[in-house]
């Protein structure tokens, strides 16, 4: 059941990487290069808590608290030991793996509003742990002066160059986000989320494939932290409260719980709204609170939802396994 | 030997932990009857003191008329809330789909956001700073017996909690509606069959909730003479952790850890700087999720 030559994700790849690139040097103005890696953050992190509370279905307030370590990492590092960004990457992924997979596993016995609400804790502490340990993270005067992007020794200048970087490491995330949300494995965890007695008794270890997909989408976070604090050069306890988590959660909600395309949709959502409304005045936070009310009363399945999105990749991928269709006899 | 300025603070951490009791008194009653969390509880708090600041500067009402109006604005908002966050979601009265795991996390989602445009909006209006109540108004004198120093304020917090309770109490035990918020959080089904009109339960106590709620707010804020649009959000969180560590259902059980939260906080005070003391809720509410999942009076999972 394919259609030849359409491929979903070649056809993502080449806009990421090639027409929104010529769409912003025909604006030719460094806001909206800057605008786009924004956005491109925000989708791997709105993609990688769509993994925990889509696939996995445990509705998490904690973008914060890995995201954050992340970019704290990335600033330590590079601000005193004059790191190169992929040293940092690989250090923000070691230590959020290490971190999520400890949180993970004393987290994920617990489900639905316990599981939101001890994130929530989380997300809170890591903010007053953030202000408040000045040796280490400055306190609320936050670090200044992050080094941009090297990478073998090259430094990355202007916007085009760092637009790349940052649309390549996108990319890179959403493909392996992808491979193990539309896999055995993705369906695994979605019938732990469907019904875990049920998935127990077919010999899944349900508890350990819960830690794994909080690890993976701690690690994934923490290398966008990275990429925030090498583009933006500046990160303070301010980017990391607990209201942002609620964003991210939005975006994936708005987008579609569950889906893939839904989390890119909502991580387009979640930067480019508030921009919009940036002429108003400072609206965001209530425009969010407004979005989410009436996203959960009116489009309770997102804008992209999940069974669009699963028959869309099935159709996508037909050779693999994953996507064959059987026959009931 | 103890001396009188630790015994000071304990009976401060009392006094605050009352407050968290009270604000968990509203979540706890909810969770039992619709095994869901209201998370725009902390903005019926934050309402009732910005209810007495307005009644104290804007309208110059004296003390005795400001109650009325905070227990009438509370009244409203807290049926305001279960018509917006809660209602929608509803759509069918029986037990499952009453309970289900869909409807508790879209009400979740719902009263969270709901929260948030609460806040926001007085956010903007009031420019997010801290306001102060007029020195008339304020129970700022202070109290001293046995070599305890508090301030009336804090004796006023534990006063109109103790008497917020036993309203409480005689309302669950001794009216019919009262009556009727017990029959359907022990038995929704039974309750049913006895004629019970289940959301006329479910807004009376999200009306019960929120008075006691926006009195609370109304108290401290007369204690401690600020107001502000985020002083809802850390007293809902630690009434959530009161809430759990009480066990869920139970409500001598979310009044007692309340108390616990509060002088575990005091406690902390003595020894910590304070601005690390804000983790001691959250320390507990994670030990307890993590060791004792049934709370510590539990009496059965609801």
């Amino acid at each position: 059941m394919s259609r030849s030559g359409v491929s979903v994700r070649l056809a993502f790849a080449i806009l990421l990487l090639a027409l929104v690139p010529a769409l912003l040097a025909w604006a030719g103005s460094p806001y909206f290069g800057r605008l786009a890696q924004v956005v491109l953050v925000a989708i791997v992190l709105t993609g990688a808590l769509n993994l925990l509370t889509g696939t996995a279905g445990l509705l998490a307030l904690d973008t914060v608290v890995f995201y954050g370590l992340g970019a704290y990492t990335a600033a330590i590092l590079s601000v005193n030991a004059g790191t190169s960004f992929l040293v940092d990457v690989a250090a923000a992924v070691v230590l959020t793996s290490i971190v999520g997979a400890i949180c993970g596993f004393a987290l994920v016995r617990l489900t639905s509003i316990f599981f939101a609400v001890a994130t929530m804790a989380l997300a809170i502490s890591f903010h007053t742990t953030v202000l408040n340990w000045g040796d280490l993270t400055r306190g609320p005067m936050g670090y200044r002066g992050i080094p941009p992007v090297r990478l073998f020794g090259h430094a990355v200048g202007g916007w085009l160059e760092s637009y790349y970087v940052t649309a390549l490491f996108c990319l890179i995330a959403l493909f392996i986000m992808h491979r193990v949300m539309h896999s055995f494995y993705g369906n695994a965890v979605r019938a732990i989320r469907e019904d875990e007695e049920c998935a127990l008794s077919l010999g899944l270890r349900t508890r350990l494939m819960r830690v794994q997909v909080y690890t993976l989408h701690a690690a994934i976070m923490g290398a966008a932290g990275v990429l925030y604090a090498h583009s933006n050069q500046f990160i303070g306890p301010d980017n990391f409260v607990m209201f942002e988590s609620a964003l991210v959660l939005t975006g994936v909600i708005v987008g579609g719980i569950g889906s893939l395309p839904g989390a890119v949709i909502g991580g387009i959502v979640m930067v480019l709204l508030p921009e919009a409304l940036r002429e108003i005045g400072n609206l965001r936070a209530l425009a969010f609170g407004i979005v989410l009310f009436l996203s959960i009363l009116l489009l309770p399945r997102g804008l992209f939802s999940e069974v669009r999105a699963l028959a869309l990749f099935r159709r996508d991928m037909p050779n693999s396994p994953w996507s064959r269709r059987r026959r009931v006899p | 030997m103890i001396d009188t300025f630790v015994l000071s603070q304990l009976a401060i951490g009392v006094s605050v932990g009352m407050t968290y009791s009270i604000v968990a008194i509203g979540l706890t009653l909810i969770y039992r009857v619709l095994s869901a969390v209201n998370f725009a509880h902390g903005e019926v708090y934050t309402i009732g003191a910005f209810t007495t600041l307005i009644g104290a500067t804007a309208l110059k009402l004296p003390l005795w008329a400001i109650v009325p109006l905070v227990l009438l604005v509370g009244a409203a908002f807290g049926w305001g809330i279960e018509r917006a966050a809660f209602r929608p979601f509803r759509k069918f009265t029986d037990e499952a789909s009453l309970k289900s795991r869909a409807v508790r996390e879209a009400t979740l989602l719902s009263s969270f956001a709901l929260g948030l445009v609460v806040r926001e909006i007085l956010d903007q209006v009031y420019h997010g700073e801290w306001l102060a109540i007029p020195q008339e108004y304020l129970l700022s004198n202070p109290v001293s017996f046995g070599g305890i120093h508090l301030s009336a304020g804090e004796l006023a917090i534990g006063v109109v909690s103790v008497v917020m309770l036993a309203c409480l109490q005689f309302m669950l035990h001794r009216t019919r509606i009262g009556i009727a918020i017990r029959a359907v959080s022990s038995n929704l089904i039974g309750a049913q069959f006895s004629g019970i009109d289940i959301n006329r339960v479910v807004v009376a106590v999200f009306i019960v909730g929120s008075l006691l709620g926006a009195v609370a707010g109304m108290v401290v804020s007369l204690a401690y003479g600020n107001v502000q649009s985020f002083m809802g959000l850390t007293v809902v969180i630690k009434a959530f952790v009161a809430m759990v560590i009480g066990g869920l259902t139970s409500l001598p059980g979310a009044v007692i850890a309340g108390i616990l939260i509060g002088v575990a906080e005091a406690t902390a005070g003595i020894f910590l700087p304070s601005a690390w003391t804000e983790m001691v809720a959250y320390a507990m509410l994670l030990l307890t999720l993590l060791f004792l999942p049934q709370g510590l009076f539990a009496r059965r999972r609801a």
